[in-house]
């Protein structure tokens, strides 16, 4: 789709911009914007200006804020090439979560970071490559599978964990070794940690993958048409499984930034996270159709989701989420769709 | 989204074979032998499972499924998804306990409501169910948004209002004795007014399915959506119509089992968009639409509730319900698909 557009541009060679494609360009960041400054001045019932300066203060919540948006930031780049790819992950949020529980399980009992580390990220290659067998080769349609596995991924990481334990954690006998927050937690450069940095090269690095390699163009031909990519000798099968490995093993690279972060494995942290991604990509104007989207933007819109999560919290009472998150999803989709109609209208 | 391979197939399946079963008695019959085996089953490896009053059981908890799954099975055989169910129940039930308790009594805010008569108390909260569906409606008939974005959308707007209204817990507390009274009306027995409910609602489903033009245009839609834009079936309208339903028959099931259990609870059915999904596909309903059947999803769930019974029966641990659920539907899909080839050849 980008790519027919682009070329009609240039074949009309007009290079003005409507308002319309302007805000459908930015939004995303006015939105962030919009977000903190309203988040950082406006506290529940005390409406004042800056009576919150807390919020946007370095040592304290900024730190904190990046911190916790490491597992997204790392998660969020590969979920977006998915829906690209015009498919879905929705076992995301359970992968993260049984590779949290795994990590902390090998950690616990004695593993050093190195080697429990490649294997938390080898078995989430082996979580990516079950959905892409079931989504790729026996064409499952991508929604009822990775339904599928996240059921499944989460009965296995609520089993691992003994009954009535809140999750994998140090006990009497055992202890989680002092290691364990280095990763996801302790400063390594201005007070972010190793977990923060790598969510950072690892969107840098798909970034590129979606610019320049092929990997990145066939997923978005896929996405923009199936049948016309499969028969133009694009080996559809190959590149979607290795798409669902790559977000396997970010969700396994996330689940260690959990559950380094938390110090422990619990077995509900990645509940929702699918949902989280899904918001984050559409606010970043993915199209979920397939064939049309940006990392970077889908990026912008996890920072958004990252801030309410927990900006929120210290401006409204916790049980207003789930209807904001909602609330944020529906109008950004109807927004979205909105704009780009009127914008297709204008191209043609 | 959708895999090209499997709207051919689906096209396939509905060209009839003459003097043969049609497809989806096949699959329907075959998933029925399926729940025979599993039932025999568990009689077999499941103390005291095979009792009248355990069969009963299985049939009456899962009575709200049921009724859901109704929804969600026609709403798939057009090839959209409902997930918004389980928050809509929750909403429902949760803002039917809000209307109803009375005003100003209490220090708690938990304990005031607005002290409206039960009847319009009950009004208002299925108009608010209609509203989400409403929103499903018009986001994927007219903004053609896929249906799995917005129902996951309203699903969290549902449950999160019903969170706001409990402020994250639930009430129970200043009800009128006429609230507790339509979900705890014995009619034979054990048994409970909602089951004849669920019942009624099951052949009304059933004969709209099978005997009216209204059953086949579902079909046309799910199957060929431009040929029946062609042919002159008014698809926007039916798919409004669909989501308006579906959303109404959960605001009746939170209404009802909010009066059962006297109280609203944001988290009510927590997950039932799941289960709703899984005896639909148990069923035999194809997830690319124009296939499938109200039948098959009842045989569907009472799959479930086998393997939910007996599982408990074998005191094996909650959590391996997911695993089961996911595993069954897995071999439910594959299953179905290779019956269907085999018949092909």
């Amino acid at each position: 789709m980008t790519v027919q557009k682009n070329t009609l541009k240039q074949l009309k060679g007009s290079t003005k911009r409507s308002w319309q494609h302007i805000i459908k360009g930015s939004y995303m960041y006015v939105l962030l914007f919009l977000t903190i400054v309203i988040l950082s001045v406006v506290k529940l019932g005390d409406v004042r200006m800056f009576a919150r300066g807390h919020f946007l203060n370095w040592e304290g919540s900024i730190v904190n804020l990046l911190r916790s948006a490491a597992p997204i930031l790392t998660l969020v780049g590969g979920f977006t090439l998915i829906i690209i790819s015009g498919q879905i992950d929705l076992s995301v949020g359970s992968g993260l979560t049984l590779n949290a529980v795994l990590y902390s399980l090998m950690v616990l009992n004695g593993f050093g970071f190195a080697s429990s580390l490649l294997i938390t990220l080898a078995i989430g290659a082996v979580l990516g490559f079950i959905n892409g067998f079931l989504i790729a080769k026996l064409r499952i349609v991508a929604v009822i599978a990775t339904l599928v596995t996240l059921s499944l991924y989460k009965g296995i990481a609520r089993l691992i964990v003994p009954a009535g334990v809140s999750g994998i954690k140090s006990t009497e006998f055992l202890k989680m070794p002092e290691w364990i927050n280095d990763y996801g937690r302790e400063g390594i450069l201005a007070g972010l940690p190793m977990s923060f940095f790598v969510s950072v090269a690892i969107i840098a690095i798909l970034v590129i993958i979606k610019r320049k390699t092929i990997l990145g163009k066939y997923a978005v031909a896929i996405g923009g048409n199936m049948e016309a990519a499969e028969l133009s000798g694009i080996n559809v099968v190959k590149i979607m499984w290795i798409l669902y490995i790559i977000v396997g093993v970010l969700a396994a690279l996330a689940g260690v930034a959990r559950a380094s972060y938390m110090s422990m494995g619990d077995p509900l942290t990645g509940d929702g996270m699918e949902l989280d991604c899904l918001i984050a990509a559409l606010l970043g104007g993915t199209d979920i159709w397939g064939g049309e989207g940006s990392v970077i933007k889908a990026v912008v819109g996890a920072m958004i989701i990252v801030c309410i999560n927990t900006g929120l919290m210290t401006v409204m009472p916790p049980f207003w989420l789930m209807f904001i998150k909602g609330a944020v999803l529906v109008v950004t989709v109807a927004v979205y769709t909105l704009i780009k109609a009127k914008v297709e209208k204008q191209t043609k | 989204m959708r895999s090209s391979l499997e709207e051919k197939s689906t096209v396939i399946n509905k060209i009839s074979t003459k003097g043969k079963m049609s497809n989806e008695s096949f699959i329907t019959l075959s998933m029925f032998v399926v729940l025979i085996v599993m039932i025999g089953l568990a009689s077999i490896f499941v103390n005291n499972f095979f009792q009248i009053q355990n069969i009963i059981n299985l049939v009456t908890n899962f009575w709200y499924l049921i009724v859901l799954g109704i929804g969600a099975t026609y709403l798939l055989i057009t090839g959209n998804f409902e997930l918004s169910i389980g928050g809509t129940v929750a909403m429902t039930g949760v803002l039917s306990v809000y209307f109803c308790q009375a005003a100003n009594v209490s220090q708690s805010e938990l304990a005031n409501g607005l002290g409206l008569p039960y009847g319009v108390a009950v009004a208002l909260a299925l108009l608010a169910a209609l509203a989400i569906g409403a929103i499903n409606a018009l986001f994927v008939t007219k903004l053609k948004v896929a249906s799995i974005v917005v129902t996951l959308g309203t699903m969290s707007l549902s449950r999160g209002i019903a969170k706001i209204v409990t402020l994250g817990a639930q009430r129970n507390t200043n009800l009128p004795d006429v609230f507790g009274a339509v979900g705890n009306i014995f009619v034979i027995g054990s048994l409970k007014l909602m089951i004849f409910i669920m019942l009624f609602i099951v052949i009304v489903a059933v004969v709209l399915e099978k005997k009216t033009v209204f059953g086949r245009r579902t079909y046309l839609i799910g199957a060929n959506i431009k040929a029946a834009k062609l042919s002159g079936v008014k698809v926007e309208q039916h798919i409004t119509i669909l989501y308006l339903v579906s959303a109404f028959l959960a605001g009746v099931v939170g209404i009802i089992l909010a009066s059962e259990y006297i109280s609203g609870t944001s988290s009510r059915v927590m997950g039932v968009e799941f289960d709703a999904l899984v005896i639909t596909l148990l069923g035999g309903t194809a997830i690319a639409g124009g296939f499938g059947s109200v039948i098959g999803t009842v045989i569907g769930a009472l799959i479930l509730a086998v393997i939910a019974s007996s599982s408990t029966g074998l005191l094996l641990r909650p959590e391996w319900q997911f695993i089961l659920k996911s595993l069954i539907v897995f071999i439910a899909i594959m299953a179905q698909r290779f019956a269907l080839l085999k018949r092909k050849l």
